[in-house]
This record gives structure tokens, C-alpha cells and sequence, in this order.
């Protein structure tokens, strides 16, 4: 099935894998209006893809992402004031999270990560970097507020971390390294591997249930909005949600003739209104 | 700086504020007299105008060991007035305490015990001297430990903060450990020296802004996830914009 043909991105498959690819790199794959646009149909064609089975994302050239493109905001007009209807509607669609994407997401950051480029580390499930990848925040230094993606990485990394980030700006990088030690992402890999390696990781998870896949992150993420007991309280129907599925007898099945599993479909369920 | 201040040091340097525990002789502990000015010295450095960034430190070797029990066990008055603002949940100790609305670094000099992790706990970045170490022996006292160790079981893992709290003066976490466990961002020999070259860093950037974003982030402790970026899309929309914009990503990044 031939995907959608994007000014800013590029979708592929490869086997079970479906690949997002940030594709401006002359502008160092910033988030201009038609990406933003663009983002929101593209998480949604690979997520109902019934053969693409996890998601992966990075940049072409040698950056990830880096946030807004603000040669954009400088020169038609429009500055900030574009996002600020969104924004008041807390109405987003640019990452997978925003789109209550169902599939596993993995970012693999190829480059430098700064500012807004962070909304797809925060709202990834697994992030893997190459060694040479660096991190950087740098809103407040020009005098932007930094906060729905440092809200997100606080909740999945140490906090400290992600303060001394948003407040210091632009002076100071977090190398990959580091990024790997606070647990941000969780494999580094020499850059000239990094989409291999990728690829590899989503192989692994493509071998596991769909089904059982979005129960556990919807399970996993909605814990991220509540408190201990009431987080395993909506944990509990998920691990109900799948109960009598058929990937639950083929599972086993699989296992017992030693040979792998022929899942049902991955099935995107209707999103929740109005999106995050 | 106007005040005196008992068992502190308040001062002004460029644009960075210090608060300076000054208590060597008995680990920088808190007395009453302590206790009843830190809220006044936290005030008058979030309110001096010349001020952008606090780091909080102490004299000799030790950074903060919280309550000096000895003097307050003399002192029924004070005694009294902590327990009911233990009780209440009232404490006016630490930064967060006192409503502090600019950045607050933490330079730990030394060993922080018991109820000095207030003030690692509630800063918004933490370094430390290599030969800083941190321990919590409340349990060892017959004492029960919360809110220290409750802000910073939010802040990252939560396993050392519980082998802490429960192993009390049995053990101490060392700089290096609380650096790869991300509680401290920076392990120096002298703390205060790097603490004020991050201060002036942090200082280049616009006041109002720095102190919009510290408020998201810790009100994202407080909500779930969706609750917490949906307050803070409002908050956004409501900030000014800056004047000047960079024009491209390059000149906004430097060097890549």
C-alpha cells in the first residue's frame, strides 16, 4: 500500500516497521506549519497500516528535530500568534501521543534534539539515540515558555534533569551519554547504525501481540495521569480488555508448536474525544 | 542586603542571591532563631529586583543537617510552633515552602542530613561537592520521615529514596551515586564556585519567563500528565512573546 506523498515527511515500510521520517533537513527538520499539518495525518496512516505493527521516527540529515522553525515565525507575519487558537483549545496533533497512537513508538534521535524537538522523546515509548546525538532547551533563552514537553520528560526521567535544562536554555547541551545514564533514552548506538539497530529493536516488539501491545501502553500512559491505586484500578481493565481475545489462545498455541504467532490485526479504537 | 539574619548569610553578588546556612559549628542546623528567619531571607531574594537566580549553600563542611533538636529541646516555644507546622503541613523552610518564584540551586557542600534534604529536595537544580553525601536518619531516632523524602521520590527513583529513608544513619548515598541517579546534575570540587557560573548562565535569560516555566514544571507534580500540559497551554498564550526571534535554526542552535 503506497503512503500518502508528504512536502515535509517521508513514510515507508520495512516488514512489520513502519517508518515516519522527519525530511527538512536544510532547516534542520524544524517544525514548520505544513509538518505540523502533515504530522497529524501521518501518525494516523501508519497507525491503522494493518501491516505496520510498531512505529518508528527520525530525522534525515543530520539533525532530529528542532522544534519550531523560526526563520517561519520571523518572516510571514504570523509569529507565535499561529499557535495561540491551539494552544487555548489545548487542541495538538503533532506527536503520537496527541493521536493517541495505538502501535509502539520508538524515536530514534539521530542528531541534535532541541527545544520543541523534545515532544517526540516525551511522547515516544522508547527512545534510542546515537552516540553523537546531543540535547538542548533552547525556549527560554529567546524568551519562549517552555512546558508541555518538559512536563512530559519530568514524568519519565529525573526531574532535576529537565529543570536545569528549561531554565539554563541554550547555554548548556546534554550530551547522549548523559541522556542514556538518566534513563531519557535507553540505547546508544554508533550513528552510521542507528537506523539498523532501529529497526532491529521493532522487530523484536513486532513479534509480540498487538492487542496485549495497546492495552499495556494505554495501561503504562494512563498511569502517568493519576495516583498508585487508581492507575492500577484502570490497569485492571485493561488486562480485562483483552481477556478472550484470540491472540490470547494463539499465544500459547504458538509457543507449544514452537513456531512464532500469527496475531490478529492491530485494530485502532476510536479515539477518545477531542484528542489530548 | 537590608536584614540581618540569624544563622544565615544573605547577600547579593551580580545577579545571583545567596542564602548561606552559617551555623558551622553544629553542621549548619536549624535553630529556632533559624527557623524564624528563613522566611524573610527567602522573601527578600525572591523580591530584590537585581536578583535572578538563588543557590543555596553552606558554610564548612557540612551542606545541612536539619533540626538542631539540642537547642530546640530548650526552647518550648519554637518547639511548639514547628510541631504544629509539621502537623499542618505548614513548613516555611525550604524554597518551595515560601512560594520562591526564581530558579533555587542547591550547592551541597557537605554531608545533608534528616531535614537538609528539604532543601535538596525542594531546589530546582542540584550540584554537589565531591565529598558531599546524603543520608536521612529520622527512622534511626524513632522519628518518621515524609516530606523530604516524599518530594524526592516525585523527583526520580524511588528505590534509593526508600533504602534511605529506611536504612537511616546506617548508610549515606555519595555524590557519585546521587549524580548517576540524576538527584544531582553536577559533582565539583567546590561547589559554590560552579553553582555561581551556573547562576550566571540561567541569568541571561528573560526573569518572567524562567519563572513561568519553573511554575509549569512543578505544578506537573501536583497532576496527572493531560491535566498538567493543558494548564500550562493556557499559561503560554498568556506569556509575552519575545521582542527578537532568531531567524533560523542555526542561529538559535550555534555550533552543530
Amino acid at each position: 500500500m503506497p503512503y500518502t506523498e508528504y512536502q515535509t515527511l517521508i513514510l515507508r515500510r520495512r516488514g512489520p516497521v513502519g517508518w515516519l521520517l522527519f525530511n527538512r533537513p536544510e532547516s534542520l527538520n524544524a517544525m514548520n506549519s505544513v509538518m505540523r499539518a502533515e504530522l497529524a495525518d501521518a501518525w494516523l496512516e501508519l497507525d491503522r497500516d494493518p501491516e505496520v505493527r510498531v512505529i518508528v521516527h527520525t530525522g534525515e540529515g543530520r539533525a532530529f528535530q528542532t522544534g519550531v522553525d523560526v526563520a517561519e515565525l520571523a518572516t510571514d507575519g504570523l509569529g507565535m500568534e499561529r499557535y495561540r487558537a491551539d494552544l487555548e483549545a489545548y487542541d495538538l496533533h503533532f506527536t503520537a501521543w496527541h493521536q493517541q497512537v495505538s502501535k509502539p513508538v520508538i524515536a530514534a534521535v539521530n542528531g541534535i534534539c532541541a527545544g520543541g524537538g523534545f515532544h517526540w522523546v516525551a511522547d515516544a515509548d522508547i527512545v534510542i539515540a546515537a552516540t553523537t546525538a546531543e540535547f538542548t532547551e533552547p525556549h527560554v533563552s529567546v524568551g519562549q515558555v517552555v512546558a508541555l514537553e518538559s512536563i512530559g520528560l519530568l514524568r519519565k526521567m529525573p526531574f532535576e534533569a529537565v529543570m536545569r535544562m528549561a531554565l539554563v536554555g541554550r547555554y548548556e547541551r546534554m550530551s547522549a551519554q548523559r541522556a542514556y545514564e538518566l534513563g531519557m533514552v535507553s540505547q546508544l548506538v554508533p550513528p552510521d547504525q542507528l537506523r539498523e539497530a532501529a529497526q532491529e529493536l521493532a522487530e523484536k516488539i513486532a513479534r509480540n501481540s498487538p492487542a496485549a501491545m495497546a492495552a499495556t501502553k494505554r495501561a503504562l500512559w494512563g498511569a502517568l495521569e493519576t495516583g498508585l491505586t487508581q492507575a492500577c484500578r484502570r490497569g485492571a481493565l485493561e488486562i480485562v480488555s483483552v481477556w478472550g481475545h484470540p491472540d490470547q489462545d494463539e499465544g500459547p498455541r504458538a509457543f507449544a508448536e514452537k513456531r512464532e504467532p500469527r496475531w490478529a490485526d492491530p485494530q485502532r479504537p476510536e479515539p477518545k474525544e477531542n484528542g489530548r | 542586603m537590608s536584614g540581618t539574619y540569624r544563622g544565615l548569610v544573605v547577600e547579593r553578588d551580580g545577579p545571583v542571591g545567596w542564602l548561606v546556612f552559617d551555623r558551622p559549628q553544629v553542621g549548619n542546623a536549624m535553630d529556632a532563631a533559624m527557623l524564624a528567619d528563613l522566611p524573610r531571607a527567602w522573601a527578600e531574594l525572591d523580591a530584590d529586583p537585581d536578583v535572578r537566580v538563588i543557590v543555596n549553600t553552606g558554610k564548612g563542611s557540612a551542606f545541612q543537617t536539619g533540626l538542631d533538636v539540642r537547642q530546640l529541646a530548650g526552647d518550648r516555644d519554637a518547639l511548639r510552633e514547628q510541631s504544629r507546622r509539621t502537623k499542618k503541613a505548614e513548613l516555611r523552610i525550604s524554597a518551595w515552602h515560601n512560594g520562591v518564584g526564581k530558579p533555587v540551586i542547591a550547592a551541597v557542600n557537605g554531608v545533608c542530613a534528616g531535614g537538609g534534604l528539604h532543601f535538596v529536595a525542594d531546589a530546582d537544580i542540584v550540584i554537589a561537592a565531591d565529598r558531599a553525601v546524603f543520608l536521612d536518619p529520622h527512622v534511626s531516632l524513632g522519628q518518621a520521615s515524609a516530606f523530604e523524602l516524599i518530594a524526592l521520590a516525585r523527583r526520580g527513583a524511588v528505590e534509593p529514596v526508600l533504602r534511605i529513608g529506611l536504612t537511616g544513619r546506617q548508610e549515606r548515598l555519595d555524590a557519585a551515586r546521587a549524580y548517576q541517579l540524576g538527584i544531582v546534575s553536577e559533582v565539583v570540587p567546590d561547589a559554590a564556585a560552579a553553582a555561581r557560573q551556573l547562576a550566571e548562565k540561567i541569568a541571561r535569560n528573560p526573569p518572567e519567563t524562567v519563572r513561568l516555566v519553573k511554575r509549569q514544571l512543578w505544578h506537573a507534580l501536583e497532576v496527572g500528565l493531560s491535566e498538567a500540559r493543558r494548564a500550562a497551554a493556557t499559561e503560554i498564550v498568556r506569556s509575552p512573546w519575545a521582542a527578537t526571534v532568531p531567524t533560523s535554526q542555526q542561529e538559535l542552535l550555534g555550533e552543530i
